[in-house]
């Protein structure tokens, strides 16, 4: 359905020899991806671990404290009594003060833990290991796996009976999940904050999780000192080491037992699980989750009402049809023609007419008249303003005799 | 194809490692996508049908991904190497996705474009050169620029010009009487002056210190007497003395006013010999 429905079985010592061509898938790679379950699921179970811890219960009441009530002007909070001391008066108490206690502070009897359904942890843990079988989840989730054969990956169960690191190391680097492992080392960064103190000085990312059956099985030894590797047990699988931080899609290593034990241990579609008792796997609510698919296939568009258009009533902006003639065109089909007869009417009846050429000759002749014109206008005013001025100067002198004779 | 539809929900709705969220656009960090948009069709990991193109050392490849290889991520990406010519190129990607969608096969060619244009300014730069741009270092700049002044002032360059040519004047570089400043000229004479006298009151020094050691400090009224007709005598020759003197004086002044510019130690002199003066006029004969 959603994966490859078979798988290889590789070869420990060589990453291009397959031991085991072609092995069914377990029926867990199927079960739907459910990223809300398993995210709720997480959230909880990720409390589980948590150790009790509270707030001394005397801290900031150890003072015989009381309130000076009204009329003293001072607000009515306890004060420390007293005196002799900085402190006496100072408020005390309350969350708000200075050295008070803290508002509700922390009972060891705290609701740490949280129950999750049995169900849902189950279908979480399943959907978390149908998620380490996909590629694109795995990269998405930023694990370097562009160098592995195979996801998911299948090897022989030699590695159970790895002693050595450098086995371990080699063995990661002939099947690509190397880099994974630099990844891990390079991104190696101090802590910010205070857990710094707290014993949690690095924060390390997760590198590959490696997947055995046999309890006897030394890996977990060879491997443990790989940063980023965890090794774990198939009967023990964790969701919070499957899909760490309830995100999906951690990089696993499986051996073949353990590949194998998984059909026992989740069961299939066909028959419920031995181990988990009574368990049956998820059943996703659509069988083929590509919608877009289904919406465009013959089947379904055959049924479907043809798209309506979304239908205009009136323009956005008023256009003139008086003005804007192809407003009019829309009110009035005929509108067209009626201006195209109008104008072809114009023109037959200037049609005869000759276009009358501008006559050079004529329009210097015409220009030298007006200059002509122009310059005996220029002359008379000129004239005319001498006149006047003439008879001012006479005037005035006339005038002036006169005041002299006076 | 089936599983596009989930795996894109759960990588866009939850978390994925190659979005980069800004507040505009959403990128994608992973190497394969053709766009660089994070969107479901250029979504290299929710497309289990996906091609792309890399330039690797000035050649275009096509990397085409299927969803038979789906599981084999090292076997995922086929690599197909593209002609160099550009439209032999483009014609290479229609063979090589025909039948895909629009998108892919447009977004396709549309890398290679923007790729091979980007091979052509590398070529372009190696060959013509370019403007490398060197930020301005404000601190570096500042100081050195005062540095420079400083170094400048200390340098005494008129100083060592000077020198230079006077060296060369001595040398006898300039044969010809030339006109320069007197004031120049003055200082060289003065300098003359003072080496001389430097070197006679070295001299003076040891006749002194010589005479000491002979003659008895006595008082001797004869002597006085003696020293009167002379100096009846020499009135002329005071005269002329003291006409030397202030302007010796004033010439000392000058020097004294440069040495004090100079701050070098000032050589104290006492005029009292005739000699001097017929010195001084073989030295302007000289010149």
């Amino acid at each position: 359905m959603t994966s490859v429905p078979l798988v290889s079985v590789f070869s420990a010592d060589d990453s291009s020899k397959v031991t085991a061509k072609h092995i069914p898938l377990p029926a867990v790679f199927q079960t739907p991806i459910r990223p809300d379950i398993v995210s709720f699921v997480h959230t909880n179970i990720a409390k589980n671990r948590r150790q009790a811890h509270a707030v001394n219960p005397q801290a900031g009441m150890q003072h015989s404290a009381e309130s000076w009530g009204t009329g003293r002007a001072v607000a009515r909070i306890p004060r420390v009594s007293g005196s002799g001391t900085h402190r006496s008066g100072q408020a005390a108490f309350g969350n708000q003060c200075r050295k008070g206690r803290m508002s509700l502070p922390i009972k060891v009897w705290r609701r740490w833990h949280r129950r999750v359904n049995i169900k849902q942890k189950r279908h979480a843990a399943a959907t978390a290991v149908a998620a380490t079988g996909i590629v694109p989840l795995v990269l998405a989730r930023g694990h370097r796996i562009s160098q592995v054969p195979q996801i998911p990956l299948v090897v022989e169960d030699k590695i159970e009976s790895y002693e050595k690191t450098t086995d371990a190391l080699n063995f990661l680097k002939r099947f690509g999940a190397f880099e994974d492992v630099q990844k891990v080392v390079s991104t190696k960064v101090v802590r910010a904050g205070i857990s710094k103190q707290r014993g949690k000085k690095y924060r390390v990312r997760k590198g590959p999780l490696v997947v055995y059956f046999n309890e006897n099985a030394k890996l977990l030894k060879a491997f443990r000192n790989v940063p980023g590797v965890e090794v774990v047990n198939v009967t023990r699988l964790n969701l919070l080491q499957l899909a760490p931080g309830g995100q999906l899609g951690r990089f696993v290593i499986w051996t073949q037992s353990a590949f194998a034990h998984l059909d026992k241990l989740f069961g299939t579609y066909r028959y419920t699980s031995i181990i988990k008792d009574g368990y049956q796997l998820l059943r996703p609510l659509i069988t083929n989750p590509d919608l877009a698919r289904i919406i465009n296939s013959n089947q379904v568009q055959e049924k479907v009402q043809p798209a309506k258009t979304t239908k205009v009533l009136h323009e956005v902006q008023k256009k003139n049809p008086l003005k804007n003639s192809k407003a009019m065109d829309r009110l009035n089909p005929y509108a067209k023609k009626q201006r195209a007869a109008a104008v072809a009417a114009i023109k037959a009846n200037t049609k005869g007419t000759k276009k009358i050429k501008k006559n050079k000759a004529l329009k210097k002749a015409s220009r030298a008249a007006y200059n002509k014109v122009a310059a005996s206008l220029n002359d008379a005013t000129k004239a005319a303003v001498q006149e006047e001025q003439d008879i001012k100067v006479k005037y005035f002198s006339v005038q002036k005799g006169a005041a002299q004779t006076e | 194809m089936q599983i596009d539809e989930v795996v894109w929900q759960v990588i866009n709705r939850g978390h994925c490692s190659f979005k980069i969220k800004t507040i505009s656009q959403n990128f994608c960090r992973n190497e394969y996508n053709v766009t660089g948009l994070c969107s479901k069709q250029s979504c290299p990991l929710a497309n289990s049908q996906y091609a792309t193109i890399k330039e690797e050392k000035g050649l275009c490849y096509l990397y085409v991904k299927t969803a038979e290889r789906a599981q084999k991520p090292k076997e995922l990406w086929e690599k197909i190497l593209l002609s160099k010519n550009y439209e032999q190129a483009l014609a290479q990607i229609d063979e090589q996705l025909k039948y895909w969608s629009n998108f892919m096969i447009h977004k396709n060619k549309q890398r290679l474009t923007k790729l091979r244009q980007m091979l052509i300014r590398i070529r372009k730069m190696r060959l013509k050169g370019f403007k490398e741009l060197i930020p301005i270092k404000k601190k570096a700049e500042r100081r050195d620029k005062i540095r420079e002044q400083k170094a400048l002032v200390a340098a005494n360059l008129e100083n060592a010009i000077e020198q230079e040519l006077i060296d060369r004047l001595k040398n006898g570089v300039y044969n010809e009487i030339m006109n320069y400043n007197t004031k120049a000229f003055e200082k060289v004479v003065g300098q003359n002056q003072m080496e001389d006298e430097e070197e006679r009151e070295q001299q003076e020094l040891e006749e002194e210190e010589e005479d000491y050691s002979d003659e008895e400090l006595i008082f001797d009224p004869n002597d006085l007497e003696e020293d009167d007709e002379e100096d009846q005598d020499d009135e002329e020759d005071d005269q002329r003395l003291f006409q030397k003197q202030t302007f010796n004086q004033l010439r000392r002044e000058n020097d004294e006013i440069k040495d004090i510019k100079k701050k070098k130690p000032r050589v104290q002199l006492q005029y009292e010999e005739e000699e001097e003066v017929e010195d001084r006029k073989k030295q302007q004969i000289a010149f």
